[in-house]
């Protein structure tokens, strides 16, 4: 367990149990088509939509209590992960990109675990793609992330996340909660159409990772190009002009991104570090909720 | 003076050449080994990197990057050419024959009045072999009753063609009118009834030879008539005893009046056979030819020495093709400083501008 060991002890560690509370209630809170079969009440933690706490219920028993809908447990979360060889690089904060995109899809799958959720997951790169049936047990997600982490290495085939989601789109019959995890550094024309497939009939929620940036000063000892197989030289984090060139692409092709995404309706998200990854996740599923009820 | 002549230009340690050589080799082998192998297996990865290599800034880069290693490589391996070369200790081997000149001739003239045309025939023929000689020494006393020398043992020979040239001139106008001759003999004769010594002036010959201790052929070119006047220090026979002594040999050669008086002729030939040299009376018809033959055989006594040989580092060329190396490597350090310099200033307007 663990893969799934690190996203409970760093949930634990970093937050406590409240903040863990809240991104239940957040996750609870943005789940969409909420049965109308009332299951049992439980403790409202904020996150929680207004609309669900049961005024009368609390009132007697002098805490806050939301009303939960049998549908609410049967959701699947369909992890969505890219596992081409650009993933087991490192993203801009030094942190492995492999390492980052379990922990994201852990911390999703974790969440909707303990919601009572099914998690399931299709992963690949351009060469192969794969289906992992959805369960609703930790063990089960245990054994989806440690999938999607040794599939992503070095020696693999190319990142190739229209592939994935092509596969998705014939394999996944589903309504599903889709959660992409990649490292996309735009969309093209073809993922647009791809991603307006999936929105037809999933929840997006959309994880980027970012890349290290060959021109920083502060890096030390030597940088491969992944792709290539090839040294990244030395000398280019010496150069202030080709840092601000570079800084400014990068700039631009993630606000060209996001503006993108924004225009297709799809909520995405960021992740730095592993740090970063709960508020990222938090905020995500903020926007997913009000997207959804614009 | 013999010159050094050019020899055989070579490597002393070629074997060191090659073995430098191989490493420099080797160690390219290794470097690009190293270069085009497979990333480590900690490697720090990066992905899409195709953007970066898009900008205009990456390509100019490179670009100079490029030009500035190759520069770089070119003059490292210049530079460890030089040092292979100065490695090898390039060597020039140079020899000398020895054939230093190891005989002295000391020209022995009895410069009494009858004996003028006789020397002044001598010396035109020593002009001639003046010409040929090399490294010897030649020396030229006139004597009398007393011996004088006109100049030492010298190996000056436009001095000597000089010298011999006013004997010649001095002695050819014996005959005619002016004190040209009277001039040139001045001291010889100090006492009127002592004249024509030939044992006092075989003697003071011999003793004109210095650098007693070296192996050297040693000749006496005596011209004389033995007319001898007065008593002297020596008789005849007692200066060829000292001669012999002094292993000098000496080459007589008689005026032709000597023949007129048979005792005197008998006494100088034994005289100068006794040395083991060559009696002549002129006039007849080869006699100054017979003593430049036996002047040259004296050659037959010329010590063997092996030649002189030295070796000379010629480091030269190693030097300037490592200097060229070095000097290039310096450049393009420099030139990549100045470039850095300049960007740095760039780089600091560029963000000054944006503020």
């Amino acid at each position: 367990m663990a893969h799934l060991t690190k996203v409970k002890s760093k949930l634990s560690i970093h937050a406590h149990r409240k903040v863990r509370g809240v991104l239940e209630g957040e996750y609870a809170a943005a789940q969409i088509g909420r049965g109308i079969d009332f299951n049992d009440l439980r403790e409202y933690v904020r996150g929680d939509d207004v609309k669900d706490i049961d005024w009368k219920a609390s009132a007697r028993g002098r805490q806050l209590l939301v009303k939960r809908y049998v549908a609410e447990r049967q959701h699947t979360v369909m992890l969505c992960v890219s596992t081409g060889r650009s993933m087991a690089a490192s993203n801009d904060a030094m942190v492995s990109k492999r390492e980052l995109a379990t922990f994201v899809a852990g911390m999703m799958g974790y969440l909707a675990v303990r919601h009572g959720d099914r998690v399931g997951m299709v992963y690949g790169d351009a060469e192969h793609q794969h289906i992992r049936p959805t369960d609703a047990t930790e063990l089960h997600l245990e054994h989806l992330l440690a999938a999607a982490h040794d599939a992503t290495t070095p020696d693999a085939p190319a990142s190739d996340l229209a592939a994935v989601l092509r596969y998705a789109i014939r394999t996944v019959k589903r309504r599903t909660i889709m959660v992409i995890v990649a490292d996309e550094v735009q969309v093209t024309e073809e993922m647009a159409e791809l991603l307006r497939r999936l929105l037809a009939q999933h929840e997006l929620l959309f994880f980027t990772i970012g890349d290290v940036d060959p021109t920083d000063a502060a890096l030390t000892g030597r940088l491969y190009d992944i792709d290539a197989g090839v040294e990244v030289p030395e000398w280019l984090r010496h150069d202030r002009r080709l840092r601000a060139q570079y800084a400014s692409l990068v700039q631009h092709e993630e606000s060209g991104m996001r503006r993108r995404l924004d225009q297709l309706g799809v909520v995405h998200e960021r992740v730095r570090d592993t740090e970063s990854a709960i508020s990222a996740v938090f905020r995500l599923l903020e926007r997913h909720r009000h997207a959804r009820r614009r | 003076m013999n010159e050094w002549t050019k020899g055989d230009v070579s490597y002393l340690w070629p074997w060191l050449m090659v073995g430098l050589a191989l490493l420099v080799v080797a160690l390219l082998v290794v470097w690009l080994r190293v270069w085009w192998r497979r990333t480590p297996q900690d490697a720090t990865y990066v992905a899409h990197t195709a953007r970066l290599r898009a900008l205009p800034r990456f390509r100019s880069l490179v670009r100079r990057q490029t030009a500035v290693g190759a520069a770089l490589t070119l003059a490292a391996l210049v530079a460890c050419t030089g040092a292979i070369l100065l490695a090898g200790r390039l060597q020039e081997t140079q020899t000398k024959e020895q054939s230093e000149a190891n005989r002295d001739i000391m020209l022995c003239l009895d410069a009494s009045y009858s004996m003028a045309e006789v020397n002044a025939e001598v010396v035109a023929q020593f002009q001639e072999i003046v010409t040929e000689l090399e490294g010897e020494r030649i020396g030229l006393t006139i004597w009398n009753g007393n011996a004088i020398t006109v100049f030492p043992l010298t190996d000056d020979y436009d001095f000597v063609t000089d010298q011999l040239r006013i004997a010649e001139t001095a002695f050819a106008s014996a005959l005619s009118v002016g004190d040209a001759y009277l001039d040139y003999i001045e001291g010889t004769q100090v006492q009127e009834d002592v004249a024509s010594q030939l044992g006092d002036g075989l003697v003071s010959c011999v003793q004109r030879f210095d650098r007693e201790d070296e192996e050297r052929a040693r000749a006496v070119v005596l011209a004389s008539d033995n007319d001898v006047i007065g008593e002297g220090i020596f008789t005849v026979p007692e200066a060829a005893e000292y001669a012999v002594e002094n292993r000098a040999v000496v080459h007589g050669i008689a005026a032709p009046s000597t023949a007129e008086r048979a005792g005197d002729e008998a006494e100088f030939r034994d005289a100068v056979e006794e040395t083991g040299g060559t009696f002549n009376l002129v006039g007849g018809a080869d006699s100054t030819e017979a003593v430049v033959e036996s002047i040259n055989d004296l050659e037959a006594k010329k010590i063997e020495k092996p030649p002189l040989v030295q070796t000379l580092e010629r480091p030269q060329t190693g030097i300037v093709v490592t200097a060229l190396g070095v000097g290039l490597l310096v450049i393009v350090w420099a030139a990549q400083g100045v470039l850095a310099l300049v960007d740095r200033q760039g780089g600091r307007e560029q963000r000054g501008g944006r503020r």
